[in-house]
């Protein structure tokens, strides 16, 4: 009884509240398209969310400090195999290669690459992990997957991974000096690059000009138009700028108390893009049709959710249980904020997907067995 | 140091929550931005990109007689169409085919073998895709009963109605009611319109439906169309509704028309009937004519073409853009203008068949020759040397001053785009047109209204009316146009000679009869009037234009009348009965009822 006592009510109560909302939103979503198959998936989501509880409870009820171990290392070296095979007999969708049969590796590897983090930097190789060589060796196991999700190419994946990486080393407390100096250097680049892209797109700048600048600039043509749409939101509305417009109509025309579930005029009438209203911008669905009221709720549960993975951090026992529960929580957070940031134009468009809310079947179990592993970590403490 | 780093380590978590909820805050900041503060100016964007006004027009009015009788209405026809956004692909070639092929499936079962152009379903989706493409125009009965019990298996088809104008009385006064067309499908209206889209309205192509096309135009109302991102109409609604034209009432006699029309049946030529007090036409036919239901649904272009190509030029309004000679009708002008500088009535003129003075041989009607003649007997025999004589006694000026205070050479002011001025010539007019100057035969033409004058039987009805009444009216087709009328320059003692001479024609002098004797036949009232025979051409072509010009009753002139017949016999035998049966109706009809006056 003492055990079920620290399982995380809270944390539970947020993540199916926050699949309540999903389904309900992906319902929607779906049902603005033509074809009959996407109004279905709402079913096939509630159905994936079942199986991740299954997988939930499974990972919840078992002492992670035992199985860790033997759980990560496994689950890192499949998930290289599995980025390795994507990109060779992978399908193009979009112009990337994400999908391997009917899953994407990309996400089971922010699975595979925190665990491993957790279980090295929390355990008892930490001692010889310290300082700069623990910095580069951890650097050489988050990169290579980072890379292999770079070449599918998905950036916004392998940014995700970042700040995650960025937690569990800060707080294991590997060369910390050097990672503030690496975090610094990277904003920076991060400046001159937008910088750099304002200089070329900004108007009137002669074509000859412009791609003599982003000769310079280490961007794909697709990412450098993005950023531009990021920095020149009211410019080519109808071409490439017209996702963040329809976007931000979405949002704002949803207004205080929204248009009615089921109801969104821009997801009905295909403004916004069918083909990303289920998948990136699908918080634009949910702010549409549930208005500013719905987006508090939203954000309340997704606060909850992290506070309390961020709880059962700060009481964790186990160095292991701390790291894994940061990771978690900071990955579940960094999909929320540039996800929602993107679609009011605060960040890059980059394809995120919302947790919970998103369809994405991959991912919702990806995030399901994360939360399992934290509820672990809660239920597993003396 | 180990104690530092776990206090660290829990104050981190902390540290991260707080973030979390920094940046959770931050977003709900900006969110509130957007749906809370700016959330009108988002809504009414959105709004914006998705709607559509449309123009719709509304329908045209009717065109009635002067009881009331429908000679023009706008009906609705029933026409098949197509929502193009049931046929949304994803390329709008496909969305283009699956039209075509549901049409064609609908087609078989509806007997409809025709189905619109691929070119014209791919035009409609590439411009006008948030509108209904009409697939079939004027549906029948059975059509209509077939595909209400087969709509379920047709989604995307409707059935919508679509204005068209029909001529209840058919060819009658075909060229005065003229006609409407549409301009070519729905439009897209021009950027800065307060419309994205236009359906055009019937519009006056011809006749009174052109002259009094913005009257009988309906006021239009407006639809909006919600479209989606590919703008294929979701939905519509009636923003405002398109409301009816005005109705025309014209002073016409639809009864009198019809008996002029009759009598006009299998020939050519015009009638027209005043009433010379007020101007109202009464009647105003030509001939030969056509059936303006012909350009119903739309103007086929091989039936315009026949009938403007056709020799008889059954397009041609005679009655007010008729070009003649007025030949003899003429000769109470050349009377009047005698009488007002002074030529005394009672001057006599022997006749001997032919008028012959400086070289010009005219002959007179009467081969041996009228005799002794005074002006009223001149009028009544209508003797040409007698008039020639007169002519040449009063001068060219006199002539011209009276042709043109009876509103010769000028437009009648008659409410229609028709409405020729004709001619009367004089030396100017001569130098101009054929560079010759002014011959002394001129003059003699012009007194027996032959040469170069031209009126339109319109003119010559309203030179009648004013000879009865001494007031020159304008002539006007719309019943509630204001009366205009202007008193003749003449003293009334000349005109009461004229008059005189005028009522002999018709009734004799108590020993012989007038040239238009028939024109009085069975009518109830004393006519007064006057024949003409005007010869045009030349050689094999020469053939005789006849008229009679009359008012009635002599002494106070309710109507006036003016009928010209192309290749007649004579003014007296051909026209004058013609007009005597126009005549006998209209007082027939007085007597019955009294509605016309």
């Amino acid at each position: 009884m003492k055990f079920l006592r620290r399982f995380d009510g809270l944390l539970f109560a947020a993540m199916l509240a926050l699949v309540a909302v999903g389904t309900v939103t992906i319902y929607s979503a779906g049902h603005a398209r033509a074809a009959a198959f996407f109004h279905g998936v709402w079913r096939s989501n509630l159905a994936t969310a079942g199986f991740g509880l299954v997988l939930y409870f499974a990972l919840a009820a078992f002492d992670y400090r035992k199985y860790l171990d033997f759980l990560s290392v496994p689950a890192y070296a499949l998930s290289l195999v599995c980025l390795v095979a994507v990109l060779l007999v992978g399908e193009e969708v979009y112009g990337g290669k994400r999908w391997l049969w009917f899953f994407q590796p990309s996400e089971i590897s922010k699975l595979g690459v925190i665990t491993l983090l957790a279980s090295l930097l929390g355990g008892r190789w930490f001692a010889w992990l310290d300082g700069f060589r623990g910095f580069l060796l951890t650097g050489a196991l988050i990169g290579v997957p980072a890379l292999l999700i770079l070449a599918e190419p998905d950036l916004g994946t392998t940014l995700t991974l970042v700040p995650a990486t960025v937690v569990i080393l800060f707080v294991a407390g590997v060369w910390r000096k050097g990672l503030v100096t690496l975090l610094a250097v990277g904003g920076l680049a991060a400046v001159a690059v937008l910088g750099a892209v304002y200089e070329a797109e900004k108007p009137g700048v002669l074509p000859e000009r412009r791609a003599q600048i982003l000769r310079y600039v280490p961007l794909k043509p697709h990412q450098v138009k993005r950023v531009r749409v990021f920095l020149f939101p009211e410019e080519d509305l109808r071409g490439a700028g017209w996702n963040l417009r329809q976007a931000k109509l979405s949002i704002g025309s949803g207004g205080y108390a929204g248009k009615g579930i089921g109801k969104g005029e821009l997801n009905h009438l295909k403004y916004l893009p069918p083909s990303i209203s289920m998948n990136d911008f699908i918080f634009c669905v949910y702010a549409e049709e549930t208005g500013f009221v719905g987006s508090v709720v939203l954000l309340t549960l997704f606060g909850l959710l992290l506070v309390s993975g961020c709880r059962v951090a700060a009481v964790a026992t186990d160095e292991r249980g701390r790291l894994l529960a940061l990771g978690f929580s900071t990955l579940v957070f960094a999909h929320v904020y540039v996800n929602i940031a993107m679609s009011i134009g605060l960040v890059p468009i980059t394809g995120l997907p919302l947790p919970f809310v998103s369809s994405g079947r991959t991912f919702l179990l990806t995030v399901m067995c994360g939360l399992g592993l934290i509820q672990s970590v809660s239920l597993h403490r003396e | 140091m180990k104690w530092d780093e776990s206090i660290l380590r829990v104050a981190s978590c902390w540290a991260l929550a707080a973030i979390f909820a920094v940046g959770l805050l931050r977003l709900g900041v900006k969110l509130r931005e957007f749906q809370v503060e700016d959330a009108a100016d988002y809504r009414g964007a959105a709004s914006r990109q998705s709607a559509r006004r449309v123009r719709v027009p509304g329908l045209r009015g009717r065109i009635l007689d002067r009881r009331g009788e429908t000679l023009a209405e706008s009906r609705l026809a029933a026409c098949l169409v197509c929502d193009p956004a049931q046929f949304q692909r994803r390329r709008y070639e496909q969305t283009c085919a699956a039209i075509g092929d549901a049409a064609r499936a609908l087609g078989q079962a509806l007997g409809r073998e025709t189905v619109p152009s691929s070119n014209t379903v791919a035009r409609h989706i590439h411009q006008l895709r948030a509108m209904p493409l009409v697939v079939w125009r004027g549906l029948d009965e059975r059509e209509l009963a077939v595909f209400a019990e087969h709509e379920a298996d047709f989604p995307g088809f409707a059935v919508e109605e679509e204005e068209v104008r029909a001529y209840p009385c058919g060819p009658l006064a075909a060229q005065l009611l003229g006609y409407v067309g549409r301009d070519s499908g729905a439009g897209a209206a021009a950027d800065g319109e307060k419309f994205h889209f236009y359906l055009p309205e019937l519009r006056g192509r011809a006749g009174l439906e052109t002259y009094y096309d913005s009257y009988l135009r309906g006021v239009p109302g407006e639809r909006e169309l919600t479209v989606d991102a590919n703008s294929y109409t979701i939905r519509a609604r009636a923003v405002e509704e398109p409301q009816r034209g005005l109705d025309l009432r014209l002073a016409l006699d639809v009864r009198l028309q019809r008996v002029a029309e009759a009598q006009l049946a299998g020939l050519a030529g015009a009638c027209v009937a005043l009433d010379p007090r007020t101007g109202d036409v009464l009647a105003f036919a030509s001939a030969p004519g056509y059936d303006p239901n012909d350009f119903v649904p739309r103007l086929d272009p091989a039936r315009y073409r026949r009938l403007a190509d056709d020799p008889a030029k059954p397009l041609l309004n005679r009655a007010s853009g008729g070009a003649y000679a007025p030949g003899s009708t003429f000769k109470p002008l050349t009377a009047l203008a005698g009488l007002s500088v002074g030529y005394p009535p009672g001057a006599t003129y022997p006749c001997d068949g032919v008028y012959a003075r400086s070289g010009l041989r005219l002959r007179c009607a009467s081969r041996w020759g009228h005799g002794e003649l005074d002006l009223r007997h001149a009028l009544m025999k209508s003797c040409n040397p007698y008039f020639c004589n007169l002519a040449t006694e009063i001068g060219t000026n006199a002539l011209l001053r009276t042709a043109r205070a009876f509103g010769l050479g000028a437009k009648t002011g008659l409410d229609l785009g028709v409405d020729m001025a004709g001619v009367v010539p004089d030396a100017d007019w001569k130098a101009r047109q054929y560079h010759e100057r002014w011959f002394f035969g001129d003059l003699v033409q012009m007194s027996i209204g032959q040469g170069m004058l031209l009126v339109s039987p319109l003119q010559m009805a309203r030179v009648a009316g004013a000879l009865g009444t001494g007031y020159l009216v304008t002539p006007r087709l719309r019943a509630d146009a204001p009366t205009e009328r202007q008193k003749l320059p003449f003293r009334e003692a000349d005109l009461r000679v004229v008059r005189e001479g005028m009522r002999m024609v018709v009734a004799g002098d108590g020993v012989s009869r007038g040239t238009g004797w028939r024109g009085g036949l069975d009518v109830p009232v004393p006519v007064s009037g006057k024949t003409g025979t005007a010869e045009v051409g030349a050689g094999a072509r020469r053939r005789k234009n006849t008229w009679f010009v009359a008012y009635a009753p002599s002494d106070a002139p309710r109507i006036a009348v003016a009928m010209v017949v192309e290749n007649g016999e004579s003014g007296g035998g051909t026209a004058a009965p013609k007009v005597a049966a126009v005549l006998k109706r209209f007082f027939a009809d007085e007597a019955e009822g009294g509605a016309s006056s």
